[in-house]
């Protein structure tokens, strides 16, 4: 049991978490009222998400998780005490993302690690620091709070407050990037076939 | 309502966030770890918001190879004002030189995404093979310009500008082209190629079939194109008729880098010339360009098709200070 709750997260983490970009853009589609936010329907999505049991059987997790999203719009939708025209003609408009692209392999690049660096700096000061000795120089949070100066649970709300930012930045842009390309010119298609 | 779910939302991440750091740290004690599974259990959605904060975190440790070799900690490594020295981050010369390749790559093969659509173009005497994801292919003449759009079931492309060929992979979802208010939908392993007018467009099949419709705002019917059809369509109306298959090697002599003339004006013959170059030709004189003219000749050689032009007939050349050549009759 404990080892199929591990491998039901494990099938989540993998296959719905680096949905998120996708998510959020097709969620956007149900808010143009202004009356929901759609990053509370991909929160939403991924609650029901992780507790399906049939996971193993799911075959395409991004139409999965997308009609989650359109179940979880239309239930805010019936959880509202004025309907707006645009609300309800947008729903009818607003097609099945079916064809949304798979997963997306985290970039181990330079370009993955620059907006990591570009994140952590965007950070206040001494957020930023905690951060900087916590996830580069792999110190402990008491550490931490030594070389600082700060209590432990202080140095904790720096680490938490710096993850939140990035774990939603990262949400947000990185793996859009390499879901674009529609095509490849004919150097870059033999490049692709030579991989294979 | 909304905004109320809007911070139970970020309770929720705060508090997963929270429970990643603790369980990080090497005093994490058994009884956090207890608390921990016990917070989890509560709900589908503590254990979400936990896997995706957890996934960032984890996500961060790339940042440990920006760690100076042998240094002491330095808290501001990543300080905004430094980060551009920091070997890790800063643009090799190399890198430099890869994203400058990068940008000419851009500017010369002319590829643009954004969002879900893919723009490939070519300039002026360009041609371009694209071949897409499911190896359908577009073959694009000069100054010309589509935009590919793969979703939602649909295959669609787009011809913004100029002319090309769509061969079409067999595959599940449809193919359609949109070019000029027309739609067409191709069937699997169709060859067709497309070329704006400055009203409407040209459609010729070579292989498979089309479905036409030339105004999809109103319901008339489709025009079914098959193998061997052209048809010629814009707010005039549409009309077919079938071509030779030599004639569709003519109108697409421009795969092989040729223009082929067989009995078209002078007048058409230069306008098609001025298509592939930058370098115009101009009749000063009407009276010649009714002339009729046959032959391949080079895209990208004006001069050589000139130099036919003046030595067959009574026409004069002469190159103004901007390079037009000016045709005008001689004697």
């Amino acid at each position: 049991m404990a080892q199929d709750d591990e491998d039901r997260r494990a099938w989540f983490r993998r296959e719905i978490l680096p949905l998120e970009p996708d998510l959020t853009a097709y969620a956007r589609q149900f808010c143009r009222d202004g009356q929901t936010d759609p990053e509370d329907l991909v929160h939403e999505t991924f609650a029901r998400a992780i507790a399906c049991k049939t996971w193993r059987e799911v075959g395409n997790p991004a139409a999965f998780a997308t009609r989650i999203l359109r179940n979880c719009a239309l239930d805010a939708l019936r959880r509202r005490k004025v309907l707006t025209i645009t609300a309800v003609a947008d729903f009818e408009r607003i097609e099945p993302m079916d064809e949304a692209p798979g997963a997306q392999t985290v970039l181990e690049s330079r370009e993955e690690l620059r907006a990591l660096a570009d994140a952590i700096a965007e950070l206040p000061a001494q957020c930023r620091r905690a951060f900087t000795l916590r996830k580069v120089y792999s110190l402990s949070p008491e550490e931490i709070a030594v070389r600082m100066g700060l209590s432990v649970s202080t140095v904790e709300k720096h680490l938490v407050k710096g993850l939140r930012y990035c774990s939603d930045k990262l949400g947000r842009r990185i793996g859009r990037k390499n879901k674009v390309d529609e095509g490849r010119s004919w150097s870059a298609k033999r490049d692709h076939d030579a991989k294979r | 309502m909304e905004r109320e779910t809007g911070s139970r939302r970020e309770t929720v991440r705060q508090a997963a966030a929270l429970w990643v750091v603790r369980l990080d740290d090497p005093s994490c004690s058994d009884a956090d770890r207890a608390a921990f599974q016990a917070w989890r259990d509560e709900s589908h959605e503590h254990e979400a918001a936990f896997e995706r904060e957890a996934v960032a975190w984890a996500r961060l440790d790339r940042l440990r190879v920006l760690r100076p070799p042998g240094e002491r900690p330095d808290r501001d490594l990543l300080e905004p004002a430094r980060r551009s020295s920091l070997p890790g981050l800063s643009r090799s010369p190399w890198a430099r030189g890869m994203a400058a390749a990068a940008v000419a790559a851009l500017v010369v093969t002319g590829v643009m995404s954004f969002g879900t659509s893919t723009a490939y173009a070519t300039a002026i005497g360009e041609r371009r093979v694209v071949v897409l994801s499911d190896n359908s292919r577009i073959e694009l003449n000069t100054d010309s310009k589509v935009v590919v759009r793969y979703r939602n079931g649909v295959r669609e492309v787009r011809l913004v500008r100029g002319e090309a060929v769509f061969e079409a992979a067999k595959d599940a979802r449809p193919f359609v082209i949109k070019a000029a208010d027309a739609v067409m939908q191709a069937d699997g392993s169709a060859e067709l190629a497309v070329r704006l007018r400055s009203d409407g467009a040209v459609v010729t099949v070579r292989k498979g079939a089309v479905d036409l419709d030339p105004e999809p705002t109103e319901r008339k019917d489709e025009l079914r194109l098959n193998a061997g059809v052209a048809a010629i369509y814009g707010s005039a109306g549409s009309r077919s008729r079938s071509v030779s298959e030599s004639e569709i090697d003519r109108a697409l002599a421009w795969r092989q880098g040729a223009i082929a003339l067989n009995g078209q004006s002078l007048e058409q013959a230069v306008a098609e010339f001025n298509r592939y170059n930058r370098q115009q030709v101009s009749i000063a004189d009407p009276s010649i360009s009714g002339l009729r003219l046959a032959g391949y000749f080079q895209t990208t050689e004006p001069k050589g098709f000139v130099a036919a032009v003046t030595s067959a007939f009574p026409v004069r050349a002469t190159e103004g200070a901007d390079g037009t050549i000016r045709l005008s009759r001689r004697g």
